[in-house]
């Protein structure tokens, strides 16, 4: 008689998976994002997405064709490159000869009123040695439109976006980490123990779940008042525990009482190694399906913190930084970093929420199909 | 019972009523809509520090003095005062007469009486500024200048409270409209002061019966001037009626020296009408600029506040657009009296000192900054350079001055070099001595500081220096100011009044911990602005500035960058219409006429 | 059913001291010296000092918490550190803009989703079910930032359907005018998610016996649907309404803040903005109140509702 091996719960979920087209479509769309955020976070692609490479405010290629003739809505895109003359050739050239106009050589021209200069024979010397100051070398002409068009810097949108991309999933997918692992740990505790332990940590629940998540991130950012990836990340993860922790408590309790928990318990594992080796992997596809939903929803929550203002820093930048940008921008007919921005995160979050919905029908299986 | 049609008729009804209702009892009053972009705070002159509340406390309580509407330059004219204030020979004693027969909106603090200004309640009020309970951020205007003031304030900070009965040698009450004011020096500037917003009159009835514990009287404004405070619903809606017991004063004012087409214009159509002609006006507050600008766009606002951000949506090379003009739409722009500067904190141990290797960091900072980049991409060119920091229309400024710091970041290079600020294997610099070095920007946590914040990591990064940025609540980057614990920030200072003085004086030393952000401090500038507060405008005291300012740019201790240009729109119903550099808004002098009803 | 009733306010108690010692900690703990937020441009050593005294700050911790205490037990929060306006009052004068929206937003809301679920519940596994669960999905994975913005520009002033902001006197005349464009985007925002979840709630009714049996006793698909399985479907969809009332009320602060409305949400960002600790701090304790307020009435309801639930 030949042993029939049935197949285990992963095995019997990805089969399901594969066979809806739709969630193949939706994982390749994730994977192929997070490779993207994998490559820029190496430095692969995008690393100079800081290079203020086009004019201020150039529009898209496919676009600055159509543009122009708009009876009297946006801006006439031309004034943009008006009035940022880098576009002229002769800029730096102008800029060095104005310079040099004002100050021949050392600060003869100007009066001192009495005043002396302790730097002024230093400037001198350096002046003297070196040939008149001047900008930097020349950066080069800039472009005139790109791809998607450039920022209030002249930065390329697409590049950012991708940038941007990563900064928001990885927030988004950390917070997330935080937020399933607080409230597996947690939940695992409640549920495993019972008695005083689970009476504890029903209360912080209860303490938790009675302010809106809304209103307790608020209140947190505003006492904070520190910005920085780290913060956001802790305020998402601190306050996001009490989902997975509802769940997974749950799941502890209906697995504590089972034949296998019975028969570890037989063979002398510690309490540690039942929790963990034993039951959790049971309870695991709870833990993932709730982590792909926070991951969404902390996405979309990183776009409003930066729309408040206290989202990421500085010099780093992320969807929400983009469309706290893009909003003053529409009003003066730029478009594209709003549609960049809010494009790229609705392919992401769509992809991603099919492919939580599929993950939970494939795992759950008492769902008919 | 009723049925459901019925019910559903009956609502439909109610809320039509509810609907209609609003719209039938509307008289047709003379109103103009306006927005600020920005909360109010305090309805207290006395702790007013932000020009948008000043909007509506300008429009309630009155100053001795206010100044000429068209006349440019601005100049001083009496608004409760009879005359200008007559100055002794020695400019040691000052008279100011008071117009009888001036009263106080009427309020249930009067008993059911009429409520008449005097001096007394000048008095009172301006004794407000030293209340150590209120403490005020205002009472460094009267500081040093009335002989006896700065003892009873010493004495009130004692106590902990102010002795509003005892008499002050340098306010002499001659009767209910004469005060003779004793000063401690002569004082040119005297006048102005008196015309800047906190000293205007409060009645202490009202502060009695309506001041909270410390004394502030936040939200019931009782004042003397043309209009009064109607329905408000705080932080979204201001409505001011029209003072129904304001003194017969009628529109008066000549074209001003200049001579503008524009000028004549408004004297054309407001030459002899009642003020204020606008019996109510309607504030909204918008923070988003998108809201704000589809709100002037639509025709839901009379006059507005054009702002960096939404200039290019109006404003093309220094024009209205043509579309917008075609509308009728008005522009006045103007240069506002409004400096704005970088400053690096003098005590701090790392950008701060007088020391050769200091001097070239910051001198080099300041070289290394591209200002007409700022203004190109930040203010969208609503901006003028400024090398000097006394800005133009202000009794000091200089056209001719020209600055130290240019913009020279190759040569900024070369003298960190020369310096030793070497940079390390990472390619950043660090200090003489090998420490890593990194500076601190601080900015508002606004979309505008954030702008800010980037474009000087670009100012940082072209030397090679590491940057922080430091984004802060207003008030909470006011209370590290105070306490000299900022690095580096963008300052923006608005003209409380428009002399030199008020600019100088943000460099003074005794000022650390009030108006002097950077923590400056040097005998010889002191020396010099001391002098230079002796002396009345002038040839003599601009000599005394231009070495003040000098200074500052050797020793790179603030570098002044631009001062911005204030464009305000206006729909083509409003009339008489010039936007004055000092005052709030000017919505006495204003008329509407709406040729269709709205 | 009152022992119950007692016993849960009872329960309720130890979660609200929690609450309040877990704002204690953040904002008198974390949120470091307040004093100089009032002490204004000027502030010098003196009044600095002066201030901290009224404010209790240089007490000791257990001082601090005893009269945070008191303000609760009072509901007496103090006046607002940037306006000086009484707490009390901001909260009593910007409930009713906010109720004015979310009132018949969450009726509209809730009624739609119900319809939409139900229509949808009955061609449930065809394409165009497929096509709207898609749908709904592409739907929220759009920023509400993006909606307002582009709503704003769109409908209020390209088109001139609606004003472009504001709020008026009247109830009718807010109903009708002003909050309708910002309830038509909160409509839009929230139809997809709450379609989604009425559609599994629908679903896990439709699979059950009784459905099968009503069917064979010949009944319309439509009798069965709004009759009976709706009404064993309003449970979760009833507990689902009022577990996200409280939250409703803060959360609509985004088009609070676009359209002008005086609200609680468009004051909780201001103040939040402003530091103004006061307000933030009464808001939280009042929200989280009537947080579990509507939890107890969620769960009585749900005895009326479903004979079947015991509570114990």
């Amino acid at each position: 008689m030949t042993a029939q091996h049935s197949a285990g719960l992963w095995q019997l979920a990805w089969r399901r998976l594969r066979a809806d087209r739709w969630a193949m479509a939706a994982l390749a769309v994730v994977l192929a994002f997070l490779l993207t955020l994998l490559l820029s976070a190496s430095g692969l692609i995008v690393a100079d997405w800081e290079q203020e490479v086009a004019v201020s405010f150039a529009p898209p290629g496919w676009a600055a064709a159509a543009a122009g003739s708009g009876a009297g809505a946006p801006l006439n895109d031309t004034d943009a490159l008006l009035r940022d003359n880098p576009f002229d050739p002769l800029a730096d050239d102008l800029r060095a000869l104005r310079s040099e106009l004002g100050r021949p050589d050392g600060k003869a021209s100007l009066p001192m009123y009495g005043v002396t200069d302790p730097l002024a024979d230093d400037l001198a010397q350096l002046r003297a040695a070196h040939g008149a100051g001047g900008t930097t070398g020349a950066t080069g002409a800039r472009l005139a439109t790109l791809p998607f068009g450039a920022d209030k810097w002249g930065h390329d949108v697409l590049k950012k976006t991708v940038k941007g991309g990563e900064t928001s999933v990885v927030v988004g997918l950390v917070a997330a980490l935080l937020a399933v692992a607080l409230g597996t740990l947690l939940g695992a505790l409640a549920g495993y123990w019972g008695g005083v332990v689970d009476a504890l940590l029903n209360g912080l629940y209860n303490i938790f779940t009675a302010i809106p998540s809304v209103l307790m991130i608020l209140a947190v950012a505003a006492v904070l008042q520190q910005k920085g990836v780290l913060t956001i990340v802790l305020i998402l993860g601190l306050t996001g525990w009490t989902g997975p922790y509802r769940l997974i408590r749950a799941e502890y309790l209906k697995h504590k009482g089972r034949e296998y928990v019975l028969a570890a318990d037989a063979i002398g594992a510690s309490h540690w190694r039942k929790m963990f080796v034993h039951i959790f992997p049971n309870v695991s596809h709870v833990a993932l399906v709730q982590l792909s939903i926070l991951v969404v929803g902390f996405i979309k929550a990183e776009v409003v913190l930066s729309f408040l203002g206290f989202g990421v820093p500085v010099g780093v930048v992320s969807w929400g930084s983009m469309l706290n940008e893009a909003q003053n921008e529409l009003i003066l007919g730029r478009w594209w970093q709003l549609t960049a921005a809010a494009l790229a995160m609705a392919v992401l979050v769509t992809a991603f929420s099919l492919l939580t919905d599929a993950l939970r029908d494939a795992l759950d299986p008492k769902v008919k199909f | 019972m009723l049925s459901t049609r019925q019910l559903v008729r009956i609502v439909a009804i109610a809320l039509a009523c509810g609907w209609g209702s609003s719209s039938a009892l509307d008289e047709p009053v003379k109103t103009l809509r306006y927005i600020l972009p920005a909360a109010e705070a305090s309805l207290d002159p006395v702790q007013g520090r932000d020009l948008y509340t000043g909007h509506i406390t300008e429009a309630i309580f009155e100053t001795l003095y206010t100044y000429d509407y068209l006349a440019r330059p601005v100049r001083l004219v009496p608004q409760t005062a009879a005359a200008l204030p007559q100055v002794s020979a020695d400019g040691l004693s000052v008279v100011i007469r008071l117009k009888p027969g001036i009263y106080f909106t009427p309020d249930p603090a009067f008993g059911g009486q009429r409520r008449e200004l005097t001096v007394a309640d000048y008095v009172y009020s301006w004794k407000r500024l030293f209340d150590p309970q209120l403490a005020s951020p205002n009472s460094w205007l009267l500081e040093g200048r009335i002989a006896g003031l700065d003892a009873l304030a010493a004495a009130a900070r004692q106590r902990g409270r102010m002795d509003y009965a005892a008499p002050v040698a340098g306010f002499e009450q001659l009767d209910r409209y004469t005060l003779r004011l004793h000063l401690t020096r002569p004082d040119p500037s005297l006048g102005m002061i008196l015309a800047y917003e906190p000293l205007a009159a409060l009645a202490h009835e009202v502060v009695q019966r309506y001041g909270d514990a410390q004394g502030e009287v936040a939200s019931h404004p009782v004042g003397t001037g043309a209009y009064q405070l109607g329905k408000w619903v705080r932080g979204s809606r201001i409505v001011l009626d029209a003072n129904p017991g304001y003194r017969d004063e009628r529109w008066d004012f000549a074209a001003s020296a200049d001579g503008s087409p524009a000028d004549a214009r408004i004297v054309r159509q407001m030459q002899g009408k009642k003020i204020p002609q606008i019996r109510r006006i309607d504030i909204s507050v918008q923070l988003e600029d998108q809201s704000r600008w589809l709100s002037f766009t639509s025709g839901a606002a009379d006059l507005f506040w054009l702002d960096g951000p939404l200039a290019p949506r109006a404003i093309r090379n220094g024009q209205l657009r043509p579309e917008l003009a075609a509308q009728g739409i008005q522009l006045q722009r103007i240069v506002d009296p409004v400096l704005t500067y970088y400053y690096w904190n003098m005590q701090d141990p790392v950008v701060g000192g007088l020391s050769k290797e200091k001097i070239a960091l910051r001198r080099a900072i300041a070289m290394a900054h591209d200002v007409d980049e700022e203004i190109r991409l930040l203010l969208n060119g609503e901006a003028e350079r400024l090398a000097m920091p006394v800005p133009p229309g202000v009794a000091g400024h200089d056209p001719a001055y020209r600055s130290l710091l240019q913009y020279d970041p190759v040569l900024a290079n070369r003298l960190l070099d020369r310096y030793g600020y070497r940079k390390g294997v990472d390619g950043w610099r660090t200090l003489p001595d090998g420490k890593p070095l990194l500076i601190r920007y601080t900015s508002r946590s606004e979309a505008a500081g954030l702008q800010m914040a980037e474009l000087w990591r670009k100012t940082y990064t072209r030397l090679g220096i590491r940057m922080e940025s430091q984004r802060m609540v207003f008030s909470d980057i006011q209370q590290a100011e105070q306490l000299c614990q900022l690095q580096s920030r963008t300052y923006q200072w608005m003209a409380d009044y428009p002399d030199g003085d008020n600019f100088m004086q943000l460099f003074y030393g005794k000022n650390i911990h009030q108006n002097n952000n950077g923590c400056y401090q040097d005998a010889r500038y002191d020396r010099w602005f001391e002098a230079s507060r002796a002396l009345p405008p002038g040839p003599q005291r601009d000599a005394l500035y231009r070495q003040m300012a000098r200074l500052l740019e050797v020793q790179a201790v603030a570098m002044p960058a631009y001062t911005r240009y204030r464009s305000m729109l206006a729909q083509p119903a409003v009339l008489g219409y010039k936007r004055h550099p000092i005052l709030h808004q000017e919505w006495k002098y204003l008329d509407i006429e709406r040729k269709d009803k709205q | 059913m009152l022992a119950y009733i007692v016993r849960r306010l009872a329960q309720m108690l130890p979660t609200m001291l929690g609450v309040v010692l877990l704002l204690f900690v953040l904002f008198n703990w974390v949120g470091g010296d307040p004093a100089y937020l009032l002490a204004g441009k000027m502030a010098n050593a003196e009044s600095i000092a002066n201030i901290r005294r009224q404010l209790g700050v240089d007490q000791p911790y257990w001082v601090q918490l005893g009269i945070f205490l008191r303000q609760i037990a009072t509901l007496d929060f103090g006046l607002s550190w940037a306006t000086g306006e009484p707490v009390g009052q901001i909260i009593a004068t910007r409930l009713g803009p906010s109720l004015t929206v979310l009132v018949p937003l969450t009726l509209l809301e809730t009624a739609l989703g119900i319809a939409l679920a139900l229509a949808i519940a009955s061609v449930r596994g065809s394409l165009t079910d497929r096509l709207v669960m898609v749908a709904c999905t592409v739907g929220m994975s759009v920023s509400i930032l993006v909606y307002i913005i582009v709503f704003q520009y769109q409908l209020a002033y390209r088109f001139g359907l609606f004003p472009v902001q504001g709020w008026g006197e009247h109830l009718g005349e807010n109903l009708l005018r002003y909050a309708s464009l910002p309830i038509l985007i909160g409509l839009a925002v929230s139809i997809a998610p709450t379609l989604r979840l009425y559609r599994s709630f629908v679903l896990d009714e439709v699979g059950q016996d009784y459905v099968r049996t009503a069917r064979a006793k010949g009944l319309g698909e439509a009798r069965v649907m709004w009759l009976h399985v709706l009404r064993n479907a309003a449970i979760p969809i009833l507990t689902h309404v009022m577990a996200s009332l409280p939250s409703l009320l803060i959360g609509a602060f985004l088009l609070e803040r676009f359209f002008g409305i005086p609200g609680i949400g468009r004051e909780v960002i201001l103040a939040v903005e402003r530091s103004d600790f006061p307000v933030i701090k009464a808001i939280t304790v009042y929200v989280a109140l009537a947080t579990m307020l509507v939890n107890l009435l969620t769960d009585l309801l749900y005895q009326a509702l479903d004979p079947r639930v015991r509570l114990s």
